[in-house]
């Protein structure tokens, strides 16, 4: 008698484990489905045109003052970028709640392409990247890689930042070249206006946005302020220089820069990619 | 660096007037019951972004604002959706070059009127975010994990039970 209540309470102890576990697992946390056949833009549906542009900014186009107080002017900021992907997603996709992009309908530039967002003169446009026929709809996400060049001004670096650096009578030129590859996932752009928003016929831009004050800091912004706590500033490139000349690349870097300044450098890579305003997720340097 | 925003929102629900039905002077004074959302956005340092502008999108039309405002100096704002428009509503919230947008669900009017919380669509429900992460249990779930517990106690004593051999 005694033996099989004991067996009883085996049993029981056994199938409580087993439940328990099967409830803990249906409650996690958000749940990621299987990605909706992707559309493409086909001429048997209504398709207009997005204009997917790339946009370094006035930092980038008219030069600024960094946190350390170097006037920074670039003659060149190349970026490498490629799988350059427009998608229309519903709910709409939210970069920093960590869910995975699942797309109702998407279109994808194909070919990499190396864009230089100091092209032009202080009041430019952002630079064109892609025209690309779309169906019609609303598209609020944009994802893309940013790799290394595989030709080009840049070849050999995603990221390839030239120009000259200017505080109290001493001018360095610079050019910074990243080999580091980043992915970005972004939402729907935040800005002055709503892009994305396409119709049959028409046209719609997108755009990429690179913060790169978030790298050197912003002279007109408080010290104590956020984008500038977290920026390397151009004082550690500066101590670089040989010759009067800094040129470096990330192996360079690493070796030159203190581990401090190195990991904050580091740090700020995955941050330079918006969407306008709207921050994105990094999902390459940061995993890696 | 990385000025990553935490936006959270929460439901309330407000009185349009807080005072009863009242005559005065030939002035009439009704009531009403609306749900509401509160929502506070912040920075990732968890400095509120006060005095931020605040866009409001109804569902179905993200070109026109509906309504537009600032936080306040814990960058809270609230507002009232139209509940005869359910739909992702948008919110955009922007300061100084940085700037978030969440959506919030709004149910059709017909089926309670009341907004419900989707925490997928909120930024990041950090440990000071007002809305919790969804971690609520199924009814299924729920019996299921009551059921185990009870044959667990009634297992449990009858091991105290059994006595010595």
């Amino acid at each position: 008698m005694q033996r099989n209540l004991f067996k009883a309470f085996t049993v029981s102890a056994l199938g409580c484990l087993v439940l328990g576990v099967l409830t803990s697992c249906g409650s996690e946390g958000p749940t990621v489905t299987a990605p909706e056949t992707n559309e493409t833009a086909s001429a048997e549906g209504e398709t207009g045109t997005l204009l997917i542009r790339a946009n370094g900014e006035d930092f980038v186009r008219q030069g600024f003052t960094t946190k350390d107080g170097w006037e920074i002017t670039f003659d060149n900021l190349y970026v490498s970028l490629a799988d350059i992907t427009a998608a229309q997603t519903d709910p709409p996709f939210d970069p920093e709640a960590g869910t995975e992009l699942q797309s109702k309908a998407e279109v994808k530039v194909e070919e990499a392409q190396v864009i230089d967002l100091a092209e032009g003169d202080d009041s430019a446009e952002p630079i064109m990247v892609s025209e690309v026929e779309a169906p019609a709809g609303r598209f609020n996400a944009l994802a893309w890689r940013m790799v290394p060049a595989e030709s080009g001004p840049s070849e050999g670096y995603s990221i390839w930042m030239q120009g000259t650096a200017t505080k109290e009578g001493e001018t360095v030129p610079f050019t910074v070249k990243v080999d580091e590859e980043l992915a970005f996932t972004c939402g729907d752009f935040v800005g002055d206006e709503r892009k994305g928003i396409l119709t049959a016929g028409d046209e719609a831009d997108m755009e990429a946005t690179f913060h790169f004050d978030h790298l050197f800091g912003d002279g007109g912004a408080p010290a104590e302020d956020g984008i500038n706590t977290g920026a390397l500033g151009f004082d550690p490139l500066a101590a670089l220089a040989e010759n009067g000349e800094v040129d470096v690349d990330s192996a360079g870097l690493q070796a030159g820069l203190s581990e401090e300044d190195y990991q904050t450098f580091l740090s700020i890579l995955p941050s330079l990619g918006h969407v306008g305003e709207g921050h994105c997720e990094e999902v390459t340097l940061t995993t890696s | 660096m990385r000025l990553r925003l935490k936006f959270a929102w929460l439901l309330a629900l407000a009185l349009a007037s807080g005072a009863a039905p009242a005559l005065a002077h030939g002035v009439t004074v009704e009531h009403r019951q609306v749900s509401s959302v509160e929502l506070q956005a912040r920075f990732d340092t968890d400095e509120p972004m006060a005095n931020a502008q605040v866009l409001v999108y109804a569902p179905g039309n993200p070109t026109d604002v509906w309504q537009q405002g600032t936080t306040d100096d814990q960058g809270r704002f609230s507002f009232t959706p139209d509940s005869s428009q359910p739909g992702t509503w948008e919110i955009m919230v922007r300061q100084a070059g940085h700037g978030v947008l969440t959506t919030i669900p709004v149910a059709d009017s017909t089926s309670g009127g009341e907004p419900t919380a989707t925490p997928v669509t909120v930024a990041d429900t950090g440990a000071n975010s007002l809305i919790s992460p969804s971690a609520a249990l199924s009814p299924v779930q729920r019996g299921i994990t009551i059921g185990s517990v009870i044959w667990g106690f009634i297992g449990t004593a009858l091991f105290f039970a059994r006595g010595k051999h």
